[in-house]
């Protein structure tokens, strides 16, 4: 599996250093570290870096206190508790390219059925979700929110159970109210599953490109280009596949150093 | 008794309410589907009308359709097969002598963008000329679905009592003997959950195809981008395609419900 793994990502280290096009006949030549050096200078490649940096930050904003207050209500028991649990996966599974088309439907302008749930509560003239480039971004969090925010409950629930039941105990005997509970007992021991949790999300969410490429292809502009999605296109529709592996190179390092923070972070806490 | 009562009902109906949330945009697919212009043009939207099968029977009739989800059983069970073909011995052995090595490799594996790997992977593959052919999409679909089955079989492995095996190779059963009459009938349920989450994340992928696949071996989410034009978009075709993509997808999930997470944990490589 190494092998597998490995083969390919050193093919792509000894891409990276070289000016490299599929299309034409001039062969690879080697630029050293020429093409991390033009990236620094590459506005849009930059630009592309902060709005992953954004989308991440606003993705863990909302699937984190989302999800745990999902957790905390399906901690309760009551009837069909399991039934809900079991259907809460579906978004998850859904094909995302095929759920991004349908989103494009729903939020349309014109028809779609977000317009007219909001009409409903009163807000006539929402924005125009898809093709105003401030309100791009937060709209493919929501939709990505949508997918993976019952996969943030569902850590969260098995956190939940498995938590002891002594403190919980103490602290009603002492007469701790539930908020209390909350903040000094569910909170500190559940920290450790959220930062998990938390973790799986930095991954995916510097990752994004899917629903992106689905849903805007990186527009209005360049308003939702993710680095992702810029390096897809740099590397695969632009044919230059040497600056391209080094977009990859650093999404790569990037998502390594978010993750081993995370890491790092989780074991200081514990 | 009565306030017990109450916040359970409160509980009930606030459960549904969330999870009803988060189903209504699939709801909202399947209803469309049945939906004709008409009804899918009508503002306020129409919860109630007369439900036709002409979209499903246009998805049918126009495209290539039916070959893309040929395309899309083809690649992911190939994907599946050899990555369980390949998996299997490889998670036999990460469990019982390696154990220290499988978190590193499987995170970094988890961690890496897919399109590192597609970049070289497509130049490789064009170098070939093998760029457009099952081949290698199924090779490319392997970079997830084998640190997948991986990761789910250790679990499952584990949980098998050494003794059975130590008892085999006393019988003078070989290394090999035990994984395939021993471990793989004992774990074959786990199986079959790691084989259909491998399925679902080929399935499901998008980014490999749009740039391995070509006209003839396209799968199905590359596909139902051409229903989506720059003037036009065919709304109930849209919604019936989408739903024929999306429905064996969610019924698989749902047979195999409680894995998800620790599969998806492991990662269906977005991107």
């Amino acid at each position: 599996m190494a092998a597998v793994m490995g083969f390919p990502l050193l093919y792509l280290g000894y891409m990276s250093l070289h000016r490299w096009s599929l299309i034409g006949f001039a062969p690879p030549r080697f630029v050293a570290a020429g093409n991390f050096t033009a990236l620094a200078a590459d506005d849009r490649f930059v630009n592309s870096l902060w709005r992953t940096l954004y989308f991440t930050a606003l993705g863990l904003a909302s699937n984190l206190p989302l999800g745990l207050a999902i957790a905390l209500l399906f901690d309760q028991r009551f009837p069909t508790r399991n039934l809900l649990r079991a259907l809460m996966i579906l978004p998850m599974v859904a094909t995302p390219a095929a759920m991004g088309l349908v989103w494009v439907v729903m939020l349309d302008p014109s028809l779609g059925i977000v317009r007219y749930l909001f009409r409903i509560v009163g807000i006539a003239n929402p924005p125009l979700w898809l093709s105003n480039p401030g309100w791009v971004i937060p709209t493919l969090v929501g939709v990505d929110a949508w997918m993976w925010t019952p996969m943030v409950a569902l850590i969260c629930m098995a956190g939940l159970a498995a938590l002891p039941a002594e403190p919980f105990e103490a602290a009603r005997v002492d007469g701790a109210s539930a908020w209390q509970r909350f903040r000094f007992i569910t909170f500190p021991l559940l920290a450790p599953t959220l930062l998990i949790a938390a973790m799986l999300r930095v991954m995916d969410l510097l990752k994004v490109i899917d629903i992106v490429y689905v849903m805007t292809g990186g527009g209005p502009g360049h308003a939702s280009e993710t680095i992702n999605l810029y390096n897809y296109l740099v590397a695969l529709s632009y044919d230059r596949i040497g600056y391209g592996s080094s977009v990859a190179l650093v999404l790569f390092a990037l998502v390594l150093v978010c993750t081993v923070a995370l890491i790092r972070f989780r074991r200081a806490f514990a | 008794m009565r306030r017990r009562v109450l916040r359970q009902a409160s509980l009930v109906i606030v459960g549904w309410l969330i999870t009803g949330a988060f189903l209504a945009p699939l709801v909202w697919m399947l209803l469309g589907s049945f939906k004709t212009t008409v009804d899918f043009l009508a503002y306020p939207p129409a919860w109630l009308f007369r439900p036709t099968l002409a979209n499903y029977a246009q998805v049918f009739a126009d495209n290539n359709f039916p070959r893309y989800i040929i395309n899309s059983t083809v690649v992911a069970a190939g994907a599946t097969l050899i990555g369980l073909l390949f998996g299997l011995p490889a998670a036999y052995a990460l469990a019982r002598w390696r154990r220290s090595a499988i978190g590193v490799l499987l995170l970094a594996a988890r961690m890496a963008p897919g399109i590192a790997f597609l970049i070289p992977l497509f130049v490789m593959f064009l170098s070939l000329h093998l760029v457009g052919g099952y081949i290698s999409l199924i090779a490319s679909h392997l970079i997830f679905t084998l640190p997948l089955t991986v990761w789910m079989m250790v679990g499952f492995i584990e949980s098998v009592p050494r003794e059975i095996e130590q008892a085999a190779l006393i019988d003078g059963c070989s290394v090999m003997g035990v994984l395939a009459r021993i471990v793989t009938p004992l774990t074959a349920p786990g199986i079959a959950a790691t084989a259909i989450l491998a399925f679902i994340a080929s399935w499901n992928n998008f980014l490999f195809a749009l740039v391995l696949s070509n006209d003839r071996t396209k799968t199905l989410p590359v596909a139902v981008l051409g229903y989506i034009g720059y003037n036009s978009i065919q709304w109930g075709t849209l919604m019936a395609a989408a739903t024929l993509i999306t429905l064996p997808v969610l019924v698989l999930a749902l047979s195999v419900q409680r894995y998800i997470v620790r599969g998806l944990v492991a990662g269906a490589v977005s991107g």
